[in-house]
């Protein structure tokens, strides 16, 4: 694994635990959640319309988009209810020194 | 002997409890019936992202043929045209019989339809379905000044499509606002707004009184006696349930099939669902009938459900939407049993919703905002009315302070 791909996002003490931050990078977008069991990294965007994930509902292991509903869950991906049926692309975290990584390819 | 289902109508309800049943019983027979020769697709992006090109009509498709093969699930494109509950029976114009030991009746709902005293019949154009989609998008084209007659979701969200695609929009309403009394005055200015923002004519309080063809185009004669020149048509005012093939048979209807919390009509083994079914809903204590895409998703798994067995009350409270230029409006329970009214927010780049309570429980919800703004609000509302939760107007009032704080764990 290349050392430059892991990006800073911030500290772990940005987000609230079941929520979320957006992080644009370069010029794309990503959500960074807090999970109970730790963070995760997803696109920022749906993949059923253009519409920004920052403003939907983190539930548990799920993020529900804000625009009509669409569900995914966060760990995986995988879109769990319509009308989005295109799953989300996740990138790997780490965390480091209370800062928050996440590897875009 | 194997348990025969037929699903009349293929739509998104049809589909949806196809697969519900298989999910819960391998063995019977399914067959959708639907008289479009499409395999169910999503219809609310027919007034937007299908006018604007940005959708494709095979973007539409809820599940390919493959996925009704590997569930073995029976598509067939026919139109029934004759029922009889007695023998179970179904038939077709071209004689076709089916016989089924279940049915669903998911036929949805059809646009109403003007009533002109001359012969404007086919100059007139509606929105229900992709071929009426194609049509227009079609002869759209061609065409510069585009009237709407009716301000309701449908046809402001055509209002928004074609004005994005540059063209002159008048919409005729005849109530004193858009999109019905069901939205709150104030989120639907707001819109009405937007509408006018982006180079929209809307106009309120006004009925046709006569269209007159003039050459290709056509002179629309309002009740004040002032004329609108235009050369396109569409009429979008208001929809009825499909129930006509019904009509003279024992089927219990009023504003739709009645139906009760599990989806059953009035005849043993024969159920409805989606905008067709006037449903009793539980946590409201009341039938009601709904045409939105989460209820109709939502209520032909429930009747999948009921029809495999599984025997299931439906309580999703209601949610619907609509996207008009860069907003997006939503809508959750109902808002018009209420004692109180709260509002959140008052700008819409930021969203504006406002809560309709009853005894302090939230009853029902209306939002409005740029795409984005209000959807998570609205999600956590339909949650606190389901958990029929006393709610701090406090919280609710203030934009500043989070709703999810509102919800017990
Ligand atoms: C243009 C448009 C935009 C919309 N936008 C939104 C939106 O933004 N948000 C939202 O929440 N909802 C929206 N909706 C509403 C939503 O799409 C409907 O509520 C939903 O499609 C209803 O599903 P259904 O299965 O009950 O009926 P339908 O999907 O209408 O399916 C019924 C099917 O039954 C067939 N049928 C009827 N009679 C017969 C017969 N005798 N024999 C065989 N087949 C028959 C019909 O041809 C049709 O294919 C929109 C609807 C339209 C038309
Ligand atoms: S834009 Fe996300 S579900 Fe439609």
């Amino acid at each position: 694994m290349s050392e430059e791909n892991w990006i800073e996002v911030g500290s772990t003490d940005s987000i609230e635990e079941e929520d979320l931050i957006r992080f644009d990078h370069q010029d794309k977008t990503f959500c960074v959640y807090k999970l109970t069991d730790g963070f995760y990294a997803t696109d920022g965007i749906c993949t059923h319309e253009a519409v920004h994930l920052e403003d939907g509902l983190v539930m548990d292991d799920e993020i529900e988009c804000p625009m009509h509903q669409g569900i995914f869950n966060i760990k995986s991906g995988e879109a769990l209810s319509p009308p989005a049926c295109e799953d989300l692309k996740t990138y790997p975290v780490k965390v480091d020194n209370d800062k928050i990584f996440i590897k875009i390819d | 002997m194997k348990n025969k289902i037929i699903i009349l109508g293929g739509g998104q309800a049809g589909i949806y409890a196809a697969r519900e049943i298989r999910q819960n019983d391998p063995k019977s027979n399914i067959k959708i019936l639907g008289e479009e020769n499409l395999l169910p697709y999503e219809r609310p992006p027919l007034s937007k992202d299908f006018l604007l090109d940005k959708k494709k009509a095979e973007d539409l498709y809820f599940h390919s043929s493959d996925v009704l093969k590997n569930e073995n699930i029976e598509f067939e494109n026919i139109s029934i045209n004759k029922v009889d509950f007695e023998n179970k029976k179904l038939f077709a114009k071209n004689d076709n019989v089916y016989s089924y030991d279940s049915l669903l009746i998911s036929t949805g709902s059809e646009n109403k339809k003007l009533t002109l005293d001359n012969n404007l019949k086919n100059d007139i154009y509606y929105l229900r379905n992709l071929e009426e989609a194609k049509k227009i998008k079609e002869i759209v084209s061609s065409k510069n000044k585009i009237t709407i007659i009716g301000g309701g979701f449908i046809g402001l969200e055509i209002a928004s499509s074609l004005s994005q695609l540059q063209k002159k929009v008048t919409v005729i309403e005849i109530g004193n606002q858009l999109m019905g009394r069901i939205i709150p005055k104030q989120i639907a200015d707001l819109v009405q707004n937007t509408h006018i923002e982006h180079g929209n004519e809307i106009i309120l309080n006004k009925q046709i009184e006569k269209i007159t063809k003039k050459n290709d185009d056509y002179e629309i004669l309002l009740n004040d006696n002032s004329f609108i020149e235009t050369d396109f048509i569409i009429a979008g005012i208001g929809s009825t349930p499909t129930v006509k093939l019904f009509e003279n048979t024992n089927l219990k209807l009023d504003n739709g099939i009645v139906t009760n919390e599990f989806c059953e009509t009035s005849i043993k083994d024969v159920y409805a669902a989606g905008d067709v079914s006037n449903f009793y809903h539980p946590f409201y204590e009341r039938n009601m009938r709904l045409e939105s895409y989460q209820h109709a998703q939502n209520h032909g798994i429930c009747a999948g459900k009921n029809i495999a067995g599984v025997k299931t009350e439906y309580t999703s409270i209601p949610w619907m939407w609509s996207d008009q230029f860069n907003l997006n409006l939503q809508l959750t329970g109902i808002c018009d049993e209420y004692d109180e009214i709260i509002e959140r927010g008052n700008d819409i780049n930021n969203g504006v919703i406002y809560f309709f309570l009853k005894n302090n429980k939230i009853r029902g919800a209306c939002g409005v905002g740029i795409i984005g703004k209000v959807g998570r609000d609205i999600r956590i509302t339909s949650k606190l009315t389901e958990k029929d939760t006393i709610v701090d107007k406090q919280i609710l009032s203030d934009q500043n302070l989070k709703l999810n704080k509102l919800i017990q764990k």
